[in-house]
């Protein structure tokens, strides 16, 4: 009898860890994300990969017990069933176990990809330039510092530190560069700010997840809505942005 | 037969009156917003009364006699029953319709999906196709358990014989057609596009078919709350003598604590719909950001209460799961008292942590923490359920029926939805997932896996006792394993699609995509054929299944005490509770007396034969 | 195990034990969850003007109108009292009363309403959450008054003794509850703030 119950136990230990290996394997080791553009995509997908790596266990643990009760548990039943299991109604130690255990790992991750990783993304409220976005059905405007303005284009110079003030004309509209991880809404009669510091130079060419997509449904041109981000070196960016306000 | 007649045309006849006498006081035409919410209501009124509402109810309210229609047979289905074993069966089938009319909103949507570049539909009608299928199963993942097994198994668990207020459970009912009428009929002004969410402004702009959205919604949520209000009242006042708080089945426990959320949050939601009427017809500004109004306070009203529903889906369905688990591998529960502590903790919690929605919403920053917070909080009492169900199966004696092999695969289905959640609810990672795939993939998960798998495991477990017949268990299990295959390939590649840049409602996506969208589209087909062979099990089994007997799992619950399907008031005798629902491997263990006859919990039964309350 | 069958018990069973308390917790019930309907739309006023006020509140028909439904409140339980001690003479009365100050201030609402579109029109956001709240508040009083004036007919016939009048108690108490309402309007839309 006890032979038996340690060997469920063997089972569902062996079956934790290979279901532990494989998944870590598939995570880690297969590039799920795509490349990042920016600093806050690095703090981003950190983020990400660290959660990916905690539910691992939790989930090979479940899929483990459960496999293990139907290799172990089942029976045959002819008609009815004659034979209960044993009358196990609770095991406080275990549950108190399990839920100190959950507890923690709740608040370890409200803490570290949690707070920390706030504070992180957000960084201090202080940028290098300011880009103004105007959002309307469904098509982007964008102002930038010295009055140069462009329509359904967005350039932006590397390494440095942008803030986006954010607004719309209409309707709830979403500011969302996949490759930079960072999406903030464009809401009418308000105000919302993005801080991004972009790295490497490219442009939507280059990936298709360089581009501002809106995210909130604003109706017929909503997948539409959308423009193309143009990474440049800083001084490319200056000389670009001073012959726009020029020739406007 | 009669009374839906008179209903239907009371309704229209009701719509007609409300449209033009609105239409004649203010000018305008017959089709203007104004007047088809007055048409609505009156129509709506016209409905209930023709129903049977007014024949009973309204009578006594002015103190005459109340009429009564004696109707039996299969015609009780399609009347005004107070018979709340009758009433399950109403919304059970009205919600399996529902389902299938909303999977087949999902093929269209998956079909458009299928490639890159414009398809079968345009962009707008595409957005309504995607509105008419989230709304629909919203609307069948918050009523289906609740609404079928809740009315069905209450009464019968807790030894008594009808609902509390049985003529408001079945107006409860008869109010969910009119919704279904509202929403199917939104084509004829020109659809809705908002997403089944309705953000402001964008529906306060659009065609009129959405307010037709918000009148009907609005309806639903008055049929929630009155529903929580029924069941809450049912379980408090009505348990069978001995039916302590502590000796309730574990599906009860379910039913109560989603009932709590829904009977005192709904209004939050019928608030922020009403608040949008009121822009679209009466001028006000409440979410013009232009006049001072704020689109904000919209998604704040709007998941107060729509972050609580998600419970009232899945609550529910922890209890079918629960209930399955322990009968079919007869062990008793696991820590019984510490998941009715979990449910209880997950219905308060769910209150705190709506705006984990909002990260991205432009609200202010320091409430990102806390809400953060309290979301990853509410992983602990879910985990506890999760604890007790494995716990539960483990050196159980698994009879690995149709029913059984739901509910483990619903273990892990739900468990994927549930992790996936953490990650949304972590606010740097929600800041890229927001509004993409991811979530799309996270819900269908938590409600397609938690709740849907949750509602076919009640489907396979109580069928027997509904219908009297046993469903063909063989074709049972190649749907479990058909429908649970299809559903990872269908949705594990939308996790991948949702980090790698595709967002949600979109009729067209950029080319790159196209490779993991064709596979999910497949798989969707896969998936939805497995339906036809679900309806087939259940006509098949009602049809010409063989005879189930009173208990065929040989479970211990009151309601396989009594005959399949029940006799009319349910119990023969007074049967007063002496013990706990799930005394399996203690011998002599006894949950339930009768009057006169006493009915062990599980004593081993030669197949077959009928126990308990036979009327034969 | 054939069991006894004795449908008619068990219909008296339910009718007689188990009605009285589950009217009153499903009253209770409907009560809490009306409540909170209140409470969306009072907090709505508070999420989009915060504590802003126009000028032109007319503060003393305000007041008036508090005066009146505080007061229908004291009749609406007298008339409870009075049937509880099969006074219907006294119900009568009082019911009427209550009906009566019910009324007026659907009538002085009405007035408050005529002024108000002129200085606060419902295109303004506090004008919004004005007409919504007091519309809100008014549909209550009016269906109160409804259910009252079924009450009230029914009592006339005499219907309801002291040993059972669940319907005036049930009515009674929701006219507590709508006043109790407007206890908690009148302060959102009135008095907090200024302008
Ligand atoms: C039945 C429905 C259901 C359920 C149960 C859940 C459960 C959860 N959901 Fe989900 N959710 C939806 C339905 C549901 N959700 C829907 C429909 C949307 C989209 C709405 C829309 O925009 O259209 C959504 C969106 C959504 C968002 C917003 C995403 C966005 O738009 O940006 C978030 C963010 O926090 C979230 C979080 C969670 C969390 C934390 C849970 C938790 O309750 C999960 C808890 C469970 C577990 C965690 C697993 C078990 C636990 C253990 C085994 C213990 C150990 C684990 C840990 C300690 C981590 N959900
Ligand atoms: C109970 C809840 C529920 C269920 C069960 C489903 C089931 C399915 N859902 Fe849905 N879904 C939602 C709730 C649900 N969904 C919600 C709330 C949204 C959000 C809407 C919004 O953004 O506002 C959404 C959105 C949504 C999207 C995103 C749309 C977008 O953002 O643009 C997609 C895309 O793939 C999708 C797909 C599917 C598929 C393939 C199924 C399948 O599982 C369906 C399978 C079932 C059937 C197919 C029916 C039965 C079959 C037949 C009748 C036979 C005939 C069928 C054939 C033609 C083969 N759903
Ligand atoms: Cu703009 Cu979607
Ligand atoms: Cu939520």
């Amino acid at each position: 009898m006890d032979q038996q119950r340690r060997n469920d136990w063997i089972l569902f230990g062996s079956f934790w860890a290979v279901f532990s290996v494989v998944g870590f394997y598939l995570v880690l080791g297969i590039d799920l994300l795509p490349a990042q553009w920016a600093h806050e995509a690095e703090v981003v997908d950190d983020a990400y990969i660290l959660l990916m790596g905690l539910s691992i266990p939790i989930f090979a643990g479940v899929a483990a017990a459960l496999l293990t009760s139907l290799i172990r548990f089942r029976v045959k039943v002819e008609g009815q069933p004659t034979e209960d299991g044993p009358p196990v109604h609770n095991n406080r130690n275990f549950v108190r176990l399990w839920i100190a255990s959950t507890l923690m790992l709740a608040l370890m991750i409200t803490v570290n990809p949690g707070f920390i990783g706030i504070a992180e993304l957000r960084g201090e409220p202080s940028a290098d330039i300011v880009v103004e976005v105007q959002a309307q059905r469904w098509s982007w405007k964008v102002n930038y510092e010295n009055g140069a303005e462009t329509f359904n284009q967005l350039y932006l110079p590397a390494d440095r530190r942008v803030r986006f003030d954010i607004t719309s004309l209409d309707l709830v509209h979403s500011f969302w560069i996949p490759g930079f991880r960072v999406k903030i809404d464009a809401v009418p009669g308000r105000v919302t700010h993005l801080y991004v510091t972009p790295e490497g130079v490219g442009s939507f060419e280059d990936d298709f997840n360089l581009r501002v997509q809106c995210a909130e449904i604003c109706g017929l041109g909503h997948a539409q809505m959308a423009m193309p981000v143009t990474v440049l070196e800083p001084a490319d960016f200056d000389a670009w942005v001073s012959d726009l306000a020029e020739g406007a | 037969m009669r009374q839906l007649l008179r209903a239907v045309i009371f309704g229209i006849l009701g719509y007609l009156i409300g449209a033009a006498l609105t239409w004649l006081i203010r000018g305008g035409s017959m089709g203007d917003e104004v007047c088809v919410v007055f048409g609505y209501i009156l129509g709506l009124i016209g409905w209930l009364f023709g129903i049977g509402m007014g024949d009973t109810w309204v009578r006594e309210w002015f103190g005459l006699p109340a009429r009564k229609y004696e109707v039996t047979g299969w015609k009780r289905y399609l009347g005004f029953s107070t018979d709340h074993k009758v009433i399950g069966v109403q919304y059970l089938a009205t919600f399996i319709v529902v389902l299938l009319l909303g999977g087949v909103a999902a093929m269209i949507i998956r079909f458009e999906l299928a490639q890159a570049g414009e398809g079968i539909l345009n962009a707008d009608r595409y957005n309504q196709v995607m509105s008419m299928h989230g709304i629909l199963m919203v609307a069948v993942a918050v009523a289906a358990i609740l609404g079928s097994f809740g009315n069905y198994l209450v009464p019968i668990m807790i030894g008594a014989d009808d609902m509390a207020f049985p003529r408001l459970n079945a107006v409860t009912f008869w109010l969910i057609p009119p919704v279904a009428i509202g929403l199917l009929a939104a084509p004829t002004l020109g659809s809705f596009d908002a997403g089944w969410t309705a953000y402001p402004p964008l529906s306060v702009v659009n065609n009129g078919g959405q307010i037709l959205f918000v009148l009907a919604v609005t309806t639903f949520g008055l049929s929630s709350i009155l529903g929580g209000l029924n069941v809450i009242t049912t379980i408090v006042t009505m348990r069978a003598p001995g039916m302590t708080w502590g000796r309730l089945p574990i599906f009860v426990w379910g039913a109560f604590s989603a009932s709590l959320i829904s009977l005192l949050t709904t209004q939050f939601f019928a608030a922020s719909l009403i608040l949008i009427a009121m822009d679209r017809v009466a001028g006000t500004v409440f979410f013009n950001g232009g006049a001072g109004g704020d689109p904000l306070l919209y998604q704040h009203l709007f998941w107060f209460y729509s972050h609580p529903a998600v419970y009232v889906m899945v609550l529910p369905g922890f209890g079918a799961v629960l209930e399955t688990i322990t009968h079919m591998s007869r062990k008793p529960l696991f820590a019984y008292k510490a998941v009715v502590v979990s449910f209880l903790s997950i219905a308060g919690l769910s209150v705190i942590v709506w705006a984990h929605h909002m990260f991205t919403s432009g609200m202010a920053e320091y409430l990102h923490g806390p809400f953060m917070f309290a979301s990853e909080m509410i992983s602990v009492p879910t985990g506890m359920v999760f604890l007790s169900a494995v716990a539960t199966l483990w050196r159980g004696k698994l009879w690995m029926k149709t029913p059984l092999f739901f509910a483990m695969i619903w273990i892990f289905q739900f468990l994927m939805g549930g992790v996936t959640g953490i990650f949304l609810a972590d606010v740097v990672t929600d800041v890229s997932l927001h509004d993409s795939y991811f979530v799309v993939a996270h819900f269908h998960y938590t409600i397609m896996g938690g709740m849907l798998f949750a509602f076919l495991t009640g489907i396979f477990f109580w069928f027997p006792k509904i219908t009297g017949r046993m469903i063909n268990d063989r074709l049972g299990i190649i749907f479990a394993l058909w429908l649970t295959i299809a559903f990872q390939l269908t949705f594990l590649p939308q996790f991948w699609l949702g980090t790698n840049g595709m967002n949600r409602r979109i009729a067209d996506y950029p080319e790159q995509l196209e490779g993991a969208n064709l596979m999910s589209s497949i798989s969707a087909f896969i998936l939805g054929s497995s339906f036809i062979l679900f309806v087939y099990i259940l006509l098949s089994g009602a049809i010409r299944g063989p005879k189930a007997g009173g208990n065929p799992w040989n479970a211990s619950t009151l309601e396989w005490q009594v005959s399949s399907p029940p006799p009319e008031h349910n119990f023969s005798g007074q049967p007063t509770v002496v013990g706990h629902p799930y005394g399996y491997g203690t011998a002599g263990s006894r949950h339930a007396e009768f009057a006169d006859v006493t009915v062990a919990a599980a004593p081993p039964e030669q197949p077959g034969t009928d126990q308990g309350g036979d009327h034969e | 195990m054939a069991m006894t069958t004795t449908p008619e018990a068990d219909h008296s069973r339910a009718a007689a034990t188990y009605r009285p308390a589950a009217n009153r917790l499903g009253l209770w019930l409907f009560l809490a969850s009306e409540t909170f309907l209140f409470a969306a739309f009072i907090s709505s006023r508070f999420v989009v003007s915060g504590t802003d006020q126009p000028e032109h509140l007319n503060q003393g028909l305000a007041l008036l109108l508090t005066l009146l439904l505080l007061l229908s409140s004291i009749s609406a339980f007298r008339a409870e009292a009075a049937m509880a001690h099969d006074n219907r003479k006294l119900f009568h009365r009082e019911m009427l009363t209550t009906i009566v100050l019910g009324l007026l201030f659907l009538v002085g609402v009405g007035v408050e309403f005529n002024e108000a579109v002129a200085d606060f029109p419902v295109g303004t956001i506090y004008g919004s959450s004005f007409f919504m709240l007091i519309g809100l508040h008014a549909f209550h009083v009016l269906t109160g008054i409804l259910a009252l004036g079924v009450v009230w007919n029914l009592g006339r016939k005499g219907h309801y003794s002291s040993q059972d009048h669940w319907p005036v108690e049930g009515v009674v108490k929701y006219w507590h509850f709508v006043d109790l309402m407007w206890v908690a309007i009148y302060p959102t839309l009135y008095l907090f703030g200024g302008s």
